[in-house]
């Protein structure tokens, strides 16, 4: 019960957070609109390497079929083909703790009717997405491991650190 | 050349209309003589191709007969001329290319057309050195040849010029005009209208008209003498703000008719708004007098603003932002003055085409020309109304208090009264705050970078390759070169914003201006134009999606041997508006396992190194999806676009 609640907060942090990145429905499309629109970068990437544990919460689906759901329902999209990159969830397993959390996390995003076009998490509601398929696709999600290795050992991003101190050329 | 003057009623009504605007006054009188011209040309034009115009029902556009369409398939041989004569010993356009080699064009692109034939054959014709300073640049869609003067021009402050075939050609050009005018961006362009021409369809009495609501100014000149100033005021109001592109409606018998004596006329540049001496003052006083004096810097115009601005910087020893990671024409980024400063508490804030606090200097917006250019009456979205401001066109920051002042055009004033005010003393003060803000900006540029590698790793040996990689992995090989990065970057993660140092006025060119899609691919053919011969590399990181509206482009990239480097952010689907359509079948509950319909490049996968192989360009042999090939493929990149040979490099990459 306590996990739930946890959850729960969790979801609700989220979803202000989701609803944060959205305009609001009343803006016109002004300043900036082409930045939000075609020409935008609203939900772009947001990969970041791994920074908390991954949750070590039962885990009861099928991963082979959950990893078919993955790319069928297009998660990759927002989430990365290894969910580390875009909207990651590798190091940022905040709405994943626990495979009920997650599918309360789907199907609490009902309702929503943005006038302005989102690339927030879309509602998936159990006639779209049986319980059975959101546990498959939870054993998927929870199987990814990061591919970030140490800063010690990717020379490139030493480099680039190094380049920091260079004096500046006009 | 004008027989008739019984102009139509509606179209008297038109141009009463736009001779109602003061700039435009001198464009609507010299039309009416090039418009009655054209109606009394159109029923039955030259070339045996009256009957099909004749007898089309009224309303209904004629078919393009078999003799239009032998002609333009270049069927048709010329006229044969008797030996020892030639049609004309100085033509028309051969003092146009004069004219325009005098303004300093580099270039000019046009897909052909036979609206101006003879403006092209001067192009590469004409001159103890033809076809170079301006060159003639072969485009394959007009679209691309407007949207490469769109990169070039915010690459170099200054326009290039485009040549559009009549009706058609604008009509294909009309949506990278439309964004160049919501980037503010200097475009010249010459429209050709060829009354004797084989297709009736090619012409209008109007030509400009379709594209009025968003250029800043055009004109039909009816004489070869007024074309040739037409093209000298084109050019004028192209750079002066609100920059924006322009176009010359170049009749074609101007073009080929004898020139006689006609001398060049002598150019004066524009007068460009700036502040008077007593405001001028004002602002240096504020700076000299400040203990810790601000400069916000937006974009200017041209790379000498940024000089200026720079000067100004560094004189009064004030912190500076940039809006360099953002787009071209701000403050290098490692300057060491560039950053926050020691002391974040500052007592006046100049701003230079942005916002500041004490004053602001930011020149005229799109709103200023909306009702002489009909954007009221259509009611564009994203131009407001008003003086000063950047609200225009779509960047940011809101309208300043009092008349538009264009900052550049401000800078040498200021910095003549600063420098009165210079004294050893406050040069003390000055270089003693100069050396804390360099300090502190360094020591903070540090630990943003050590900061954001931290981030980069996610994914790194991830498969398909993740976009960070791909900035990161660049960096280390284009550091220590003159780079440019000509493609928006924020469907790619913008990774070049932490990653990157951006000390040049062209070293990020910023988005689409629009948001219309099919601009990386043509404004980084236009950047490269600029680089071509600077010793510069441009680097576009080219999305699937906006290659594919118009990818002939490669083919000029590679024609004209341009330092262009391409590489693909291939994640295979227009993936913004696959976001939007699962996220709206998630409102309507319908579920997202269909959301790639009509959002996504799959079944099949277009394969961009065979792209790049069709049209003559060098790349890698297949596309990587491996990140541990990428490095090593793009250092084959980066060595071959510093030979001069434009490389493409198929990425498959995460979708974000």
């Amino acid at each position: 019960m306590r996990i739930t609640i946890f959850a729960i907060v969790l979801l609700v942090v989220s979803m202000i957070v989701v609803n944060a990145q959205a305009p609001a429905a009343n803006q016109a499309p002004a300043a900036g609109a082409a930045a939000a629109g075609r020409g935008g970068g609203r939900g772009g990437a947001r990969g970041a390497a791994a920074n908390n544990p991954p949750p070590t919460s039962p885990v009861t689906g099928n991963a082979a079929s959950g990893k078919k759901l993955y790319y069928d329902y297009s998660c990759y999209g927002c989430h990365g083909y290894n969910g580390e990159t875009g909207r990651a969830f590798v190091g940022n397993w905040n709405n994943l703790q626990t495979e009920a959390g997650f599918i309360a996390f789907l199907r609490l995003r009902a309702d929503q009717n943005p006038r302005a076009p989102s690339t927030g998490m879309p509602n998936f509601p159990v006639n779209t997405l049986s319980d059975a398929q959101a546990k498959d696709i939870y054993a998927y999600i929870r199987a990814f491991k990061s591919n970030a290795p140490e800063l010690k050992d990717i020379p490139t991003l030493n480099a680039i650190v190094a380049s920091a101190n260079r004096p500046y050329k006009k | 050349m004008a027989k008739s003057q019984k102009g139509s009623v509606n179209r008297r009504g038109f141009l009463k209309g736009a001779a109602a605007s003061a700039a435009a006054g001198a464009a609507a009188l010299t039309g009416v003589a090039a418009i009655e011209t054209v109606e009394a040309q159109a029923p039955g034009a030259p070339g045996g191709t009256g009957a099909g115009a004749r007898g089309a029902a009224p309303g209904a556009p004629p078919a393009p007969t078999a003799a239009q369409l032998a002609r333009d398939a270049e069927n048709v041989a010329p006229p044969a001329v008797a030996a020892g004569t030639r049609a004309a010993n100085r033509p028309g356009s051969d003092l146009m290319v004069q004219v325009i080699r005098d303004l300093g064009i580099e270039y000019a692109a046009a897909n052909p057309g036979s609206s101006f034939e003879g403006l092209q054959e001067s192009f590469i014709n004409y001159g103890t050195v033809p076809n170079k300073t301006p060159e003639w640049i072969t485009a394959l869609h007009e679209e691309s040849s407007v949207t490469m003067a769109h990169g070039y021009g915010k690459a170099e402050g200054k326009p290039m010029l485009a040549v559009l075939h009549g009706t058609i050609g604008i009509q294909h050009a009309a949506m990278a005009i439309y964004q160049a005018y919501h980037g503010r961006v200097p475009v010249l362009m010459i429209a050709g209208l060829d009354p004797d021409g084989p297709v009736a369809q090619h012409n209008a009495a109007d030509l400009a008209a379709m594209v009025r609501g968003f250029t800043k100014w055009d004109t039909q000149p009816a004489t070869l003498a007024e074309s040739l100033v037409a093209l000298q005021r084109a050019y004028n109001e192209a750079i002066t703000p609100p920059q924006g592109p322009v176009m010359v409606v170049m009749n074609s018998r101007l073009q080929k008719e004898e020139a006689g004596n006609l001398a060049i006329p002598v150019y004066k540049p524009p007068v460009i708004p700036f502040v008077d001496a007593t405001r001028a003052k004002e602002i240096a006083t504020g700076l000299m007098t400040a203990n810790n004096p601000r400069i916000n810097v937006g974009r200017l115009r041209t790379p000498q603003g940024v000089n200026l601005a720079i000067e100004l910087a560094e004189l009064v020893g004030a912190s500076t932002s940039t809006s360099a990671t953002g787009g071209p024409m701000s403050f290098p980024q490692r300057h060491p003055l560039c950053g926050a400063g020691a002391d974040a508490t500052y007592d006046y804030t100049l701003g230079l085409e942005t916002n500041g606090v004490q004053a602001s200097l930011i020149s005229a917006n799109l709103g200023t020309i909306a009702a002489e250019r009909d954007t009221a009456h259509i009611g564009f979205s994203g131009i407001q109304g008003g003086g000063g401001g950047r609200g225009g066109g779509g960047r940011g920051g809101g309208a300043a208090a009092g008349p538009a002042l264009d900052a550049e055009a401000s800078l040498p004033s200021i910095i003549e009264q600063v420098k009165l005010q210079l004294t050893a003393d406050n040069k003390r003060t000055i270089a003693d705050r100069t050396a804390k803000h360099a300090a502190a900006n360094q020591t903070a540029r540090v630990a943003a970078i050590q900061q954001a590698v931290l981030t980069k790793r996610a994914g790194w040996d991830g498969s398909p390759v993740s976009t960070a990689r791909i900035y990161a992995e660049l960096w280390p090989l284009i550091m220590n070169e003159d780079w440019c990065l000509s493609s928006p970057s924020s469907f790619s993660g913008g990774h070049h914003a932490q990653l990157w140092d951006h000390n040049k006025p062209y070293s990020y060119l910023g988005g689409q201006d629009a948001g219309g899609m099919g601009y990386g691919a043509p404004a980084s053919v236009g950047a490269a134009l600029a680089a071509k011969n600077r010793g510069r590399i441009v680097i576009n990181i080219q999305t699937d999606g906006d290659l594919n509206y118009a990818p002939g482009v490669l083919w000029t990239a590679a024609h004209h041997k341009l330092p262009l480097l391409t590489i693909m952010h291939n994640n295979r689907a227009w993936h913004q508006e696959l976001m939007y359509v699962e996220y709206m079948a998630g409102v309507r509950g319908r579920g997202t396992n269909r959301g790639y319909i009509g959002s996504s490049l799959r079944d099949p996968f277009i394969d961009y190194t065979k792209m790049a192989a069709a049209y003559g360009m060098k790349g890698e042999p297949a596309p990587i999806s491996d990140p541990k090939l990428l490095a090593a493929a793009l250092k084959r990149g980066v060595d071959s676009v510093k030979k001069g040979e434009p490389y493409m490099i198929d990425v498959i990459t995460q979708p974000r």
